[in-house]
């Protein structure tokens, strides 16, 4: 039972850093109905610079919120530059595009940074804490509570502020939005801003686990798919949600499925996709896909 | 000068033009219908005004050109457009749709006088505040639109079709409040119409479109009056 539990806690943690990046995913996809592949590289990529940030000299707590800052930005630039200018177009162009953006940052970043993994530095000790019987380690908790308050954040700021209000209208009603006054082109750029900036909150907490180095993310972002389908791809909430299912799932299995073990994790990720799209296309929490004519 | 003037204004889609050549002006705190058949150009005259069609020819709002505006720039000038199909956002609720229509206003207790009046006209919506617009019925969803548009506190409304698919008895309390919303707050009215009958009785004049042209204009009265435009025209 107590390693069930500790098993369990160590899924939510892991789930947290899925929750952060499928709800980047979903904040894209709700405002033009894209899946951005490059959502990972993204976040691999501010990662590298909050790395860069910590070994200049600065602290974690401050490295943290300015690469924030910075993915923000760095979100909005790229919805700007390289997203604006083809925003009409068919939509499997857009995909192509963000898988053509994917490989340009990663090989930005191999260019910048080399291939040698990199330890990155964890905010939170590797120590275990004693909860009735269950040994919880402080990185697992530090984790939880990140991804935590950065998703309560983005609910707040969605559902309870009026910039959030105009940039869901403009996700959904577009044209309705604008009649409004919404400035939906830069509501686009927002939500980039705002995808990229919770993406990077999951490749910073992944990266002590795994190792910093280009292709960190390509296994986090099979996941975050994962998370995104089984919570229903239009829904925030089911993103945070299918994060922590597929965490604890992956985490489970990899501990009690003696053929999973750790190499097949990833297949089990891989599974939850693939079974949702067969069982439940709409996930937990999304609508059905009918709409009228 | 009228508040709002359209010059010989032409507009299509793609190679399909659709106006060819609409003047007409909308006097300050007037009300003013466009009448006419399907496919005569009404809703377009409309998208043309708030940048949603390309034109040429000339829109001119309180003496400014609207020409190469944004939609969002029209609309933060104090035009409000209740679109063809209301423009409702079912993703929110009642609430979150009426706050879109003011949240670029910085008068918080006018806004506050404001929601008292739009919940004094429509109770209904008062009721249904934390609910999904997506629940609300056609009439529900026309009242949500008006009080929507209402609160941004424009200078002048495009109506389009209000009475689309309502009851006749919605219709009649529809169209009672827009006339209070015109008489009290001074908002003038672009109103299209299918049903020319309630919608002549609310305005000053109107414009009859037949194929992207102004067929008649004048007085509503007049254009009431007369049985040759009424049967050739209005179809009543």
């Amino acid at each position: 039972m107590q390693e069930f539990l500790q098993q369990l806690v160590g899924g939510l943690a892991i789930g947290g850093i899925f929750a952060s990046l499928a709800l980047a995913l979903v904040l894209i996809y709700n405002a033009m109905g894209l899946v951005n592949f490059a959502q990972g590289e993204m976040a691999m990529l501010a990662t590298f610079v909050a790395y860069a940030l910590i070994n200049r000299g600065m602290s974690y707590w401050i490295a943290l919120p300015v690469t924030l800052v910075l993915a923000f930005g760095g979100g909005i630039v790229i919805q700007r530059v390289v997203i604006r200018p083809v925003e009409k177009a068919p939509i499997l162009t857009l995909v192509i595009i963000t898988l053509g953006l994917a490989t340009l940052l990663n090989g930005l970043a191999g260019f910048i940074f080399g291939y040698v993994p990199r330890s990155f530095p964890s905010a939170f000790s590797a120590q275990t804490i004693d909860l009735l019987g269950v040994f919880i380690s402080y990185r697992d908790l530090g984790v939880i509570g990140v991804s935590g308050l950065v998703l309560l954040a983005v609910y707040l700021l969605l559902q309870h502020t009026t910039v959030g209000l105009t940039l869901r209208a403009a996700a959904h009603h577009p044209e309705a939005s604008r009649l409004l006054g919404v400035q939906v082109s830069w509501m686009l750029a927002l939500g980039w801003g705002l995808a990229a900036a919770v993406g990077a909150v999951s490749g910073i907490m992944v990266a002590p686990i795994l190792l910093l180095e280009p292709n960190m993310m390509q296994s986090i972002i099979i996941y975050a798919f994962a998370a995104a389908v089984l919570g229903g791809i239009e829904s925030p909430i089911g993103a945070v949600v299918g994060g922590l299912i597929v965490g604890v799932t992956v985490n489970l299995a990899g501990a009690y499925l003696p053929f999973v073990g750790g190499d097949l994790q990833l297949a089990v990720g891989l599974a939850i996709i693939i079974v949702v799209l067969i069982i439940r296309p709409n996930g937990l929490f999304g609508r059905a896909a009918a709409r009228r004519v | 000068m009228a508040l709002l003037e359209l010059e010989e204004v032409r507009a299509g889609y793609g190679p399909t033009s659709v106006l060819h050549g609409i003047s007409l002006e909308v006097p300050d705190g007037g009300v003013v219908s466009l009448l006419g058949a399907n496919g005569a150009g009404k809703t377009t005259t409309l998208r043309a005004i708030t940048g949603g069609v390309r034109w040429t020819g000339d829109i001119r709002f309180r003496g400014r050109s609207l020409r190469r505006m944004a939609t969002e720039e029209i609309v933060r000038r104090g035009i409000a457009h209740v679109p063809e199909g209301r423009g409702i956002c079912t993703e929110l609720t009642v609430d979150e749709n009426l706050r879109l229509g003011s949240h670029l206003r910085r008068d918080a207790p006018e806004v506050k006088k404001d929601y008292d009046r739009v919940f004094e006209y429509f109770p209904v919506l008062k009721q249904r505040r934390r609910l999904s617009a997506s629940t609300l019925s056609g009439g529900e969803q026309q009242m949500l639109a008006l009080a929507r548009a209402f609160l941004m506190r424009p200078t002048l409304m495009l109506l389009d079709e209000p009475s689309l698919g309502l009851a006749p008895i919605i219709v009649r309390s529809i169209f009672e409040i827009i006339r209070s919303i015109n008489e009290t707050s001074q908002v003038a009215v672009l109103l299209v119409e299918q049903n020319a009958r309630i919608a002549l009785d609310l305005s000053m004049t109107a414009y009859v479109l037949e194929v992207g042209r102004v067929a008649v204009h004048g007085a509503a009265a007049e254009l009431r009056s007369d049985d040759s435009v009424r049967r050739s025209y209005l179809g009543y």
